[in-house]
């Protein structure tokens, strides 16, 4: 078994990997079939908002490795013109 | 077929699949909820693919085999190597 961090950092991923799952299905697949008048509907946000943050979210990743990317290419430019 | 044309292959099956239900190109009468579930689904489908691959990946480093005592012998023998070289002269 891992120690120390390395197990603390696995098992939080886990664990927010399985909360993030549990509230996505409930909203996603559960929901609908929940009469509008439930309590529990005060705990989810309107519907469209189950597509759009998640796109939002996808847009933000490729944006960050796409600047990630930029950002070591430039450094690695920079450093062969200084060799040169 | 490649592996990349059969994948392809599949999702242009499951998305023209969901499309028409969604439109209702195919004139199915789907009562509301399942409407309400179908829409979201691809939406659905990657968000627990992310998760399932998140879960794995921290699982995995959870339950990963260390070796600590050699851990510790390989860096001892490192910083041996490091001094033996440094001696003969070699900079790092």
């Amino acid at each position: 078994m891992a120690t120390g961090t390395d197990q603390v950092v696995g098992l939080g991923l886990v664990a927010v990997s399985l909360i993030i799952f549990t509230y996505y299905t409930a909203w996603v697949i559960l929901l609908p079939f929940i009469d509008s008048q439930h309590v529990i509907h005060k705990y989810f946000l309107p519907r469209a908002y189950a597509v759009a943050i998640p796109l939002a979210a996808g847009l933000m990743l490729l944006l960050f490795v796409g600047l990630f990317i930029t950002y070591v290419m430039l450094k690695n430019q920079k450093a062969t013109k200084k060799v040169q | 077929m490649t592996k990349l044309a059969q994948w392809l292959w599949g999702l242009a099956l499951l998305g023209s699949t969901w499309a028409a239900l969604t439109t209702g190109a195919l004139g199915l009468e789907l009562p509301s909820s399942c409407r309400e579930v179908l829409w979201p689904l691809p939406a659905y489908l990657l968000v627990s693919a992310g998760c399932y691959a998140l879960g794995t990946v921290g699982y995995r480093v959870a339950t990963f085999h260390d070796c600590e005592d050699a851990a510790r012998e390989l860096q001892s023998q490192i910083r041996e190597a490091r001094a033996d070289l440094a001696r003969r002269g070699m900079r790092f």
